[in-house]
């Protein structure tokens, strides 16, 4: 669980752009989504679903399982244990 | 009468504004360009490093103009329009875009939100907070009729500033040149310009800095 939430970080880091950010400047509870926390926006959440396809072979198809499973690495890595355990 | 209160040109290897040289490209393996001048404005926007290459251009030049030029530009959320023109649109990211097709399954979101040129305006309007009108235009070459009719009816029709130019960024060419129109009653700072002269400002000689 803990390699997959330090790979986590490190494509969200490179696909999304995150030029100023660095694996350790991202807990596993940090949210993704929060002005206080990484302050990602729409466009970021679309590549985190090509992220998790591209790695991961999974396809969000449900827009509530996305706002659930984007909060932060935490819920991102337990997300894609539960389904690649399917 | 409107006149230009400032203006700078970006090229492949140096930054002008007013005139005056105030960056040169060095060798520096680790930053590209337009991050080198990103660092010499001093710009600390997470967002700039998503941005496309013409998005960037059209965000730095802003700020070497409002820095460098030593412009305020505290005008109203209504009050600036913005006005930029280009040969070949935002072709580098439609390429981009097209080869990311070819790469990978799913092509990136975040590329495809550049494939239009008109993107850089809004990045701009969200960065400073300036929501009047705005408007991108394809053109075969540098129209300085077509800059100045703009500029002088939206100052007339009450506009506080027209910001505007020509953002020509591909991956062979940087032809960057930006202007900022006022009424010449404004009391803003800067200089006092003839919109007249709009073309050659954008045509002004500017010899390699490293060579001066």
């Amino acid at each position: 669980m803990d390699q997959i939430k330090q790979e986590l970080k490190k494509q969200i880091i490179e696909q999304l752009n995150l030029e100023d950010v660095a694996v350790e400047d991202i807990a596993d509870d940090t949210l993704l989504f929060a002005s206080d926390g990484l302050a990602l926006d729409s466009i970021d959440a679309l590549e985190l679903i090509v992220l998790l396809e591209k790695f991961y072979g999974i396809q969000v198809v449900n827009p509530e399982e996305g706002k659930t499973a984007f909060k932060s690495v935490d819920t991102m890595a337990a997300y894609i244990q539960q389904k690649t355990a399917q | 009468m409107t006149v230009i209160k400032g203006y700078c040109h970006i090229n492949k290897e140096d930054c002008w504004v007013n005139g005056k040289p105030v960056l040169a490209k060095t060798d520096d393996p680790e930053y590209s360009w337009l991050r080198q001048i990103y660092n010499f404005v001093g710009l600390s926007y997470p967002k700039f490093h998503k941005m496309d290459q013409l998005a960037q251009a059209g965000v730095l030049a802003l700020a070497l103009l409002k820095h460098e030029g030593d412009l305020p530009m505290d005008y109203s959320e209504e009050g600036v329009d913005l006005v930029l023109a280009n040969r070949h649109a935002s072709a580098g990211s439609d390429l981009r875009f097209q080869a990311s097709y070819a790469d990978h399954a799913a092509p990136s979101p975040a590329l495809f939100v550049y494939t239009l040129p008109n993107i850089v305006l809004g990045e701009i309007a969200i960065q400073q907070k300036w929501y009047g009108d705005h408007i991108f235009v394809v053109l075969p070459a540098f129209d300085p009729d077509f800059f100045i009719q703009y500029a002088q009816r939206h100052i007339q029709q009450g506009c506080q500033a027209v910001i505007g130019g020509w953002l020509e960024v591909t991956d062979t060419e940087t032809d960057v040149f930006l202007f900022l129109a006022e009424a010449e009653e404004s009391t803003g700072k800067g200089g006092s310009l003839p919109l007249a002269a709009i073309n050659e400002l954008y045509r002004q000689p500017m010899p390699s800095i490293s060579k001066l």
